[in-house]
């Protein structure tokens, strides 16, 4: 079970919204760009109830990033080498 | 079997299936907001028609007065299909609650139509009677809020089941409604308020034709004021009358805006869909289509099994492409990946084809393994 305590920790998944991307999409997306995650564990760190490795966090931020690129805009979600997303309340 | 996990805040509820048990964990505070929430979870999994529904309270920090009247009237519902409902783990926080107000005070605290409203095990419709359209709405609205994460298809009909129910109680002239749906290729009714409705579905799958065949399949919504002067699909029109049948008004359900099923409602009157029940059709059709949408309904299981295959080979492509970096420049596999990210991020373009042209050079020119545009320094940031 995914237990949600706080909003804040939504950060990866009101992304994920404004990208318009089901779950299951965006899981597709990650794993064909190499994530080794399974659905449920990203469905995990999208909440904040799983802490991602930085290389999880970085293929899931860049799964959404080109998202954006697509929708015409920039790349949003910052990469753990950028501003510390989960750090930014 | 099957979980999903919906939530609101500081509270979540985890859903198990167990054969014809259902099973609803709380977990952290059920306050005022999480309550619409919980309600609409528990009337789908009662409209789902389960036998017996566990609320598990073991996790549950706090609960007001008010979540507790929910979880009563869930069981007076129960109790008068003929069904059960326990709750599990009580708190002792929980229990004294119990003790304080009493089961039967509490549940006066219900919303009109939902505690009193007299049920027959037949016709789960029927607990709806008296529903109002204003409160129909809020409860679908409430539901579409919390199982917007659930691509089980368990939850997915439950809801749609109560969507069939809230359709049938308060469209004008309503006497059957179902929900058809592009499953495994293949058009299948999984809802619908009784065998009647189901079978005129069925006979239009079979015969390929119908205004729910074609509402399914064009997106848009066809209304059949009267099947006596009706002229389209001649196979099927004939059996809807034969059981009865003289008006129907199938509306489109949409996933991501792309056709996936309809919802259709059937009348034994002519001509019995005012435009304000036309309206109220279109109003079900879009949160069905939103619950849908949400569930990722948008991929059937040919496209999400055609899209797995796509992504196993780009996958390999850039593992590919990570392993001529790696040999190119001494990196490890994490800078390897970083070094194409940041390309994409820089540049725009996907990843994947920036993996492809490095994976291509190599077959190009196998001489050259340091052809210096494709390992500039800047592609070693991060």
């Amino acid at each position: 079970m995914i237990a949600v305590v706080e909003r804040p920790l939504d950060t990866l998944d009101l992304f994920r919204q404004d990208a318009q991307l089901t779950r299951d999409e965006l899981w597709l997306r990650y794993f064909e760009l190499g994530g080794m995650s399974t659905a449920f564990e990203v469905e995990a760190f999208l909440h904040g109830a799983l802490e991602p490795s930085a290389h999880d966090h970085d293929v899931l931020a860049h799964a959404l990033n080109e998202r954006f690129v697509e929708m015409g805009g920039n790349h949003p979600v910052p990469y753990t080498d950028g501003a510390p997303v989960r750090h930014r309340h | 079997m099957g979980t999903s996990t919906v939530r609101s805040g500081g509270f979540s509820a985890s859903l198990e299936f167990l054969g014809d048990r259902a099973v609803i964990g709380l977990r952290g505070v059920l306050d005022d907001l999480a309550l619409p929430g919980l309600a609409a979870l528990l009337d789908s999994v009662i409209v789902s028609g389960y036998e017996f529904v566990v609320v598990d309270l073991a996790d549950l920090d706090h609960m007001a007065a008010e979540g507790l009247a929910v979880i009563v009237a869930a069981d007076q519902r129960m109790t008068g299909l003929e069904r059960r409902l326990a709750v599990r783990s009580p708190s002792a926080a929980v229990r004294s609650l119990l003790d304080a107000h009493g089961l039967v005070g509490l549940a006066r605290t219900l919303p009109s139509g939902m505690a009193d409203a007299h049920l027959g095990p037949a016709q789960v419709a029927d607990s709806w009677r008296g529903v109002t359209h204003s409160e129909s709405h809020d409860l679908l609205h409430d539901l579409r809020g919390v199982i917007a994460a659930s691509s089980n298809d368990d939850v997915i009909d439950g809801s749609l089941r109560l969507v069939v129910a809230l359709a049938r109680a308060t469209v004008g002239g309503a006497d059957g409604v179902s929900v058809s749906l592009r499953r495994h290729g293949r058009l299948a009714t999984v809802a619908a308020s009784d065998q009647t409705i189901s079978d005129m579905d069925a006979s239009q799958y079979a015969t390929s034709e119908g205004p729910c065949v074609d509402a399914s399949i064009e997106g848009r919504w066809f209304h059949v004021e009267s099947l006596d002067t009706e002229l389209r699909w001649p196979s099927f029109i004939p059996q809807a009358k034969a059981l009865g049948i003289n008006a129907i008004l199938s509306s489109p359900l949409t996933a991501a805006g792309e056709p996936v099923g309809s919802i259709n409602i059937y009348s034994r009157t002519v001509s019995a869909f005012e435009p304000e029940d036309q309206r109220l059709a279109s109003v079900f059709a879009h949160e069905a289509s939103a619950i849908l949408t949400g569930s990722g309904m948008d991929l059937t299981d040919e496209e999400r099994s055609a899209r797995v295959q796509d992504a196993l080979l780009t996958r390999g492509v850039i593992a590919q492409a990570q392993g001529v970096l790696m040999e190119r420049d001494g990196v490890t596999e994490d800078a390897a990946y970083t070094a194409l990210r940041v390309h994409s991020q820089r540049t725009g373009q996907p990843l994947h084809r920036r993996a492809q042209d490095i994976s291509a050079s190599t077959r190009r020119t196998p001489t050259r393994p340091d052809d210096p545009d494709l390992v500039r320094r800047g592609d070693r940031g991060g």
